[in-house]
């Protein structure tokens, strides 16, 4: 009985202290991201690259599927919307759900699928083959030349792309109703304007701030704590991503919530 | 500090690698920075690894960006452990002395090595200390 109570304490107290130190971390991440100093010519190189890896190598996937899948999606919602007489509210049912939910899930999950597996993998590997000990004794700062030019990447890759993705999905959407409904571009738009409201852009925009946030965070912080040896990696990887979805899941019931209040 | 524990950093080429440390430390820019890192890796006839990756490199030339990287800090001491080690077909170190010199007229350079490799240093540019 005395070992059971114990190894619960002691799971307990790892889970604390695991929790602790992951929030150590971000709180760390974002101290670092509004100090002036972090910003150096070498910080501001691997910025520059990562924004490319990150938001512009993927870009022409992306329209494509964007194009393919806002089309779809955006006709099922307008058949059902027509289905149970709901006509009237097409732009708001549209507006709500391209820019408020699906425009920034969706990116995350690319992003993550894309960018942060490589990231955690990169990380894993760095650690694994003693170069992050190199950074260290070179007295270069891990979060200010590794971490934040990563994590701020995340943030303005999701953020960009999930704009674009948004306008893409609308567009496709006015192919589908002009074939389906016979709809006017005019009146498309107005319908749109007439639907979009500030608190949409709000939730757009931080909602894929607090993605691109997570999606980099995450895997960064589970690279770094790969054991120091290569059959470490995978696993490493595997735990990172598993993490990253849970907080994407999160990060979307949370905003479910907060809006439904 | 030149060994094993602090290799070169694999997604950088050779003159990122080196001018990494004076871009963080005195702030300089990327091209000046890659600039001094140029200029040194011609002093000892290396200026073609500039744009080689790690796996592009022999041992000695990656041996040598370490060394430069080295020289690229404030430190006043540098240190090399088991250079024999690091470069697996080295010989004779007193090239390797040679290019010290070629490159650093001002740091103290201490080579830290296992006592069964204590021949390869009789007779050359150094002292030895037990």
């Amino acid at each position: 009985m005395i070992r059971f109570v114990e190894s619960v304490g002691e799971k307990a107290i790892d889970a604390v202290s695991s929790i602790f130190e992951a929030l150590k971390f971000t709180a760390l991440c974002l101290l670092h991201m509004v100090q002036p100093k972090s910003y150096n010519s070498a910080m501001r190189m691997v910025l520059t690259k990562q924004i490319y890896f990150t938001a512009v190598g993927i870009i022409p996937l992306f329209i494509m599927m964007a194009f393919l899948f806002g089309s779809v999606i955006i006709g099922v919602v307008i058949v059902l919307a027509t289905q149970y007489n709901l006509q009237s509210e097409i732009g708001s049912i549209i507006v709500t759900f391209v820019i408020d939910e699906f425009s920034p899930f969706f990116t995350a999950l690319l992003i993550s699928l894309r960018s942060g597996t490589a990231i955690n993998t990169e990380i894993a590997v760095m650690n694994v083959n003693k170069e992050l000990n190199t950074l260290k004794e070179y007295k270069i700062d891990l979060i200010d030349y590794l971490f934040l030019p990563r994590i701020i990447s995340g943030i303005i890759s999701v953020t960009s792309l999930s704009i674009l993705f948004a306008i893409i999905m609308l567009t496709s959407g006015y192919i589908f109703t002009l074939f389906y409904m016979n709809m006017d571009l005019h009146t498309y738009k107005n319908l749109l304007i007439a639907a979009i409201e500030v608190k949409d852009l709000l939730v757009l925009l931080l909602k894929s701030i607090a993605f691109g946030f997570v999606a980099m965070l995450i895997p960064i912080y589970s690279g770094l704590k790969t054991a120091n040896a290569y059959t470490a990696i995978p696993i490493s990887v595997l735990n990172g991503m598993v993490k990253l979805f849970i907080a994407i899941f999160f990060i979307e019931v949370f905003s479910l919530l907060l809006q439904s209040i | 500090m030149i060994s094993y524990d602090t290799p070169l950093i694999s997604n950088l080429n050779m003159l990122e690698n080196i001018s990494l440390i004076k871009e963080v430390h005195e702030l300089l820019s990327t091209e000046k920075a890659q600039e001094q890192a140029s200029e040194y890796l011609a002093k000892i006839g290396l200026s073609h690894i500039g744009l080689n990756r790690l796996n592009q490199c022999s041992a000695i030339e990656v041996f040598y960006v370490m060394l430069i990287r080295a020289f690229m800090t404030k430190e006043m001491n540098v240190i090399i452990v088991t250079p024999f080690f690091l470069i697996k077909n080295l010989r004779d170190i007193e090239a390797v002395f040679e290019n010290i010199n070629i490159l650093n007229k001002h740091k103290t350079i201490t080579v830290l090595d296992n006592i069964t490799n204590e021949s390869h240093y009789r007779g050359k540019m150094c002292h030895i200390i037990k």
